[in-house]
């Protein structure tokens, strides 16, 4: 195939302004799939990745087109995740591309995390080509929007395009836009082979699937391949497009987006943003560099019933199959037994991983607060990293402790400003940039990221009425003065509960964890006392008063099957609780720092 | 296994009221008019058809609960205690016990039931306060609740049970105390002092009366209440269950103890040990009256379940628990017919939280746990297998709530 005729590009989009919509527009118009197929095949892709959640982070679809000027194009379309957690999966994706359309909704303007993409592909060198969509709506705005996307990204828009991905309309002109606006693929066959790893998934019957993007050469099946960041080698078994159904071909050549199955075991060994090149002749160098993602925020899973541990276990290494930025370790914790202490991109992933084990794999589980990895320096002069506060050194073997510092985009409009000021600096952050786009404020704080994984975006929200978008990136660790905030019930401390917090707040920390504490948990038999404390100082103290009877007065003779499902119902709410000590403490009250306002 | 049957009570279930309170959940109809002959028949003819499950059996104490059984004249009860004797043998010193409303209190009524055999009676007198009875949706006043307790004392009663409440909407602690005292005031043997309680399926559920006392309110009040009954000599044998010495009804004793006992009646449940076949029956009747009205001949039982082991340790400790005094291991063996090993690893559990005394011959609720009875007890539920299922099952939504008898 000649390069000229191949189209590589991303969508980027916020979520809801239509891209799915617009993907299964250009599947339909490029006879991708017949109508019925249309139906069941796409809808069934989109099942999947709900299923899979996370995992299918970059789709890709190869559509053919046969364009205006009478020649047939190949399209290849490449899907990039869509949540601030996946940030360098995007990058890969987005790499794998000469181009990229940016929708915006017509009516509902830029959003941050299109623009941190967006800043992303045009740094990628990617020709960006806005386009306004559902310009059916009656409150579409397309040329507020326009003017939008000129001062907020900086990107000429006066000839943007006006679609509706749900009418059609536009659409076959946005497709020629496409031919006209973004580069054919560079690269030769006669290179050596380089390919990028956009994604990879596992699949139970043949193994990994690798989404790459052929930079130069040619891969086909029989060849055997060599991962470049770890010298790993494998056989190519099959190599094939998607359109959107899986469809084998001879080769992938240079310029082409497609699967390599090559009976590659689990997806560790096939990174995304790992170089893939031929082992009998290997490129020189890698294509870029390769990041490994880190796990940024921690959490401990503990199943609340002990028997349950190895089920967690297996779960978690089959979530792993798929997800290769998840980490676990086992972890115990005297006052929830046996658990796993897990390492996530961020709040999202750690909602997802949490959610598919309790729905998918039926675990009941006590998750402990999120928390970002602290380095400490020790009085022996050793960096130690701190994945959880229980294992924080005592305070005389410390010398100092470093938090990772983030660099937060947030987009707003001009009438909430003052509030999402305040909640910055309230999170500790350091403004270092604002700057007055049209209607839109940009604002950049530098904020420690464990303010952020507690309850910021939330609090964005709230505070901006839902109108303020959000966007991080890592920048460093950085020295701070911060303390462990221990919780004690009933004069036992709970290694659960533990926080590390800044020692500006840490009191008044300390008795909002408290009396929040106080709320979550029922009232039991005896008074449960709920105290804060900073090494041996207590800062708050309260107590759950003692239930004084739990009785039922009357009872219904013969009639024990109402009692009996009373009591049912009663063990049954004490199953969502974990004992700690003599003290029933609910699932929640391990989120309550979550739960604290401010 | 049995050594022997279990003591047996009798239960029988009048369905109807004048009209329904807005906090009862018991199988009761509103009726006009009351086909009384025609239920008796069908009472007498219920009992005949379980008389193969009870043969040779005395039966030790008879409860005649509601519904309101007193809006059954004299004569109809007579005639009902004229055919269960010729049924049944009573035991020489059986308790009859008659449940009554004030509102349908009658002299020569009263004196009817009484030398028909009734023996004890149980007035549902609830509070001495009309702004409360008003509240309860009771028929009576608190001038014809003392006037049915001195019929009663007329008619020859000398075992008479007042139902009160505690905790009702917008009481205050003195005014539950003053209630309770105007009731000892008519020195009654036994006192059912049980607190309110909204339970599903009733007005009060779906439309909550204001003013409730929230939880610290109601334990201060049974406090106090508590401290006036035992002044007046009164003794508390069960979690609402009060009487002057030796007065304990013994009906409902039985149930406590896990005996046995028959159900007659719309609705009614009962217990049967079949010890010869090492077997323990637990039997609904029909919900409706008119339905339980028209099966002459026919089985009114619309489940029957055999209990397995699991439901028999609950299902004692349930009741038995209830019980201030506890109970001797032997009470345990003789009406389960299992062995106490069953028992002892959640005997353990209870003991070490604090909540159960054993000292190897009885077993006691703590002070703890007897306030928390429902956690105590829950330690003796097992899963339920899924497994099991009623034999038959024509409406297992029927069943219905028979109740201890006040």
């Amino acid at each position: 195939m000649r390069m000229e005729l191949i189209r590589n590009f991303s969508i980027i989009a916020h979520i809801d302004h239509g891209k799915s919509t617009l993907a299964d527009r250009f599947i339909q118009l490029c006879g991708g799939l017949s109508e019925r197929e249309m139906e069941s095949q796409v809808l069934d892709s989109m099942d999947l990745e709900r299923e899979r959640g996370i995992t299918i982070k970059a789709q890709s679809v190869s559509l053919d087109y046969r364009a205006r000027d009478g020649r047939e194009y190949t399209f290849n379309i490449i899907d990039t995740p869509g949540h601030v957690d996946f940030s360098y999966e995007v990058s890969r994706s987005l790499a794998a591309c000469e181009g990229a359309l940016l929708i915006v909704d017509a009516s509902q303007g830029v959003e941050a995390q299109s623009v941190a993409n967006c800043y992303t592909a045009i740094d990628l060198d990617l020709e960006v080509i806005p386009v306004l969509n559902k310009i059916d709506l009656p409150a579409a705005e397309p040329e507020r929007v326009k003017q939008e996307i000129e001062d907020v990204i900086g990107l000429d828009a006066s000839d943007a395009i006006e679609v509706s991905a749900k009418t059609g309309v536009g659409v076959d002109d946005l497709l020629e836009q496409i031919i006209e606006k973004i580069p054919p693929p560079a690269g030769s066959e006669d290179h050596r082979t380089q390919a990028l790893v956009i994604d990879s998934w596992f699949d139970s019957y043949v193994g990994v699937i690798t989404l790459v993007r052929v930079m130069g050469g040619q891969i086909k099946p029989k060849q055997k391949i060599k991962m470049m960041s770890n010298g790993t080698e494998f056989m190519v078994e099959k190599v094939g497009i998607f359109t959107p159904k899986r469809t084998q071909t001879a080769q992938l050549q240079a310029g082409s987006v497609g699967f390599i199955i090559a009976g590659i075991k689990d997806i560790e060994s096939a990174r995304v943003g790992d170089t893939i090149t031929l082992s009998h002749s290997p490129a020189s160098q890698p294509l870029a560099d390769f990041k490994q993602v880190q796990p940024r925020v921690f959490a401990g899973l503990f199943p609340i019933s002990s028997d349950d541990y190895e089920d967690c276990r297996e779960a978690l290494k089959k979530l792993k199959l798929n997800d290769a930025a998840l980490q676990f370790e086992p972890e115990t914790s005297q006052a929830l037994g046996f658990g796993f202490r897990c390492g996530f991109l961020g709040m999202l992933h750690m909602e997802i991983v949490q959610e598919r084990l309790e729905r998918e794999y039926d675990l009941d589980l006590i998750t402990t607060a999120p928390t970002v990895v602290y380095q400490v320096e020790t009085t022996a002069g050793e960096l130690v990293e701190i994945h959880n506060p229980a294992d924080l050194p005592p305070i005389n073997k410390i010398n100092g402790i470093r938090e990772p510092i983030i660099q937060a985009n947030i987009l707003l409009p001009e009438a909430y400003i003052g509030a999402v000021i305040t909640l910055c600096i309230e999170k500790r952050g350091a403004q270092k940039d604002m700057q007055f786009l049209g209607s839109q404020v940009s604002l950049v704080f530098e904020l420690p990221l464990s303010e952020v994984v507690l309850d910021f975006f939330d609090r964005l929200k709230s505070v901006s009425r839902g109108y303020a978008s959000f966007d991080y990136e890592f920048l460093r660790f950085e020295e701070s003065n911060l303390v462990k905030l221990d919780v004690l019930i009933n004069a036992e401390k709970v290694d659960a509960l533990s926080l590390i917090v800044h020692r500006s707040n840490a009191d008044y920390r300390g008795r909002e964890l408290a009396s929040k504490m106080k709320e979550l948990i029922p009232r039991q038999m005896f008074d449960v006392a709920i105290q804060a404390a900073i090494g041996s100082n207590i800062v708050a103290r309260t107590n759950v008063k003692a239930l004084r009877k739990n009785v039922t007065a009357k009872c219904y003779g013969g009639d024990v099957t109402r009692k009996r499902k009373l009591l049912e119902k009663q063990k049954a709410g004490k199953k969502r609780m974990k004992q700690v000590g003599s003290v029933e403490i609910p699932q929640d009250a391990f989120l309550a720092v979550l739960k604290v306002d401010k | 296994m049995f050594s022997s049957n279990p003591p047996l009570g009798l239960y029988i279930h009048i369905p109807w009221c004048e009209k329904k309170c807005p906090y009862c959940d018991f199988n009761s109809y509103p009726a006009d008019a009351i086909p009384e002959q025609a239920y008796v028949d069908a009472l007498l003819d219920d009992l005949t058809q379980d008389l193969p499950l009870i043969w040779g059996r005395r039966i030790e104490s008879i409860f005649i609960g509601g519904g309101t059984p007193s809006l059954f004249s004299a004569e109809s009860i007579d005639r009902l205690f004229s055919g269960l004797r010729s049924l049944v043998n009573f035991a020489p010193a059986i308790e009859i016990t008659m449940e009554s409303n004030p509102g349908s209190a009658d002299a020569a009524n009263y004196r009817g039931y009484r030398e028909a055999g009734v023996n004890r009676l149980s007035i549902g007198i609830q509070s001495f306060d009309d702004e409360r009875l008003t509240t309860l949706g009771r028929v009576h006043n608190s001038a014809q609740a003392e006037q049915a307790f001195t019929l009663a004392r007329a008619a020859g009663f000398d075992n008479i049970n007042l139902d009160l409440m505690f905790a009702l909407p917008g009481q205050s602690i003195e005014a539950a105390r003053s209630d309770l005292a105007r009731g000892l005031a008519l020195v009654p043997e036994h006192v059912s002092h049980y607190q309110l309680t909204i339970e599903p399926n009733t007005l009060f559920h779906h439309r909550k009366p204001p003013d409730l006392p929230d939880d610290d309110h109601c334990w201060e009040q049974q406090q106090a209440c508590q401290d006036l009954l035992a002044a007046h000599g009164y003794h508390q044998y069960e979690v609402s269950a009060y009487c002057l010495d030796k007065r304990e009804s013994s009906h409902n004793l039985n149930y406590w103890q896990f005996g046995d006992y028959l159900g007659i009646g719309a609705g009614a449940h009962g217990k049967i040990t079949l010890g010869g076949e090492d077997r323990v029956l637990r039997r609904i009747r029909q919900r409706q009256p008119r339905t339980y009205l028209e099966q002459s001949g026919n089985s009114r039982i619309t489940s029957e379940v055999e209990l397995d082991q699991s439901d028999l340790c609950f299902e004692f400790m349930l009741n038995a628990l209830r019980l201030k005094r506890g109970f001797d291991t032997r009470l345990f063996r003789d009406n389960t017919g299992l062995s106490l090993n069953t028992l002892l690893p959640t005997l353990k559990l209870a003991c070490d939280k604090g909540l159960l005394d054993y000292d190897g011959k009885r077993i006691t609720p703590t002070e703890l746990g007897f306030c928390h009875l429902n956690d105590l007890q829950e330690l003796f539920l097992q899963p339920r297998s899924a497994a099991k299922k009623p034999f038959f099952e024509s409406s297992v939504k029927n069943y219905s709530q028979p109740k201890y008898h006040r």
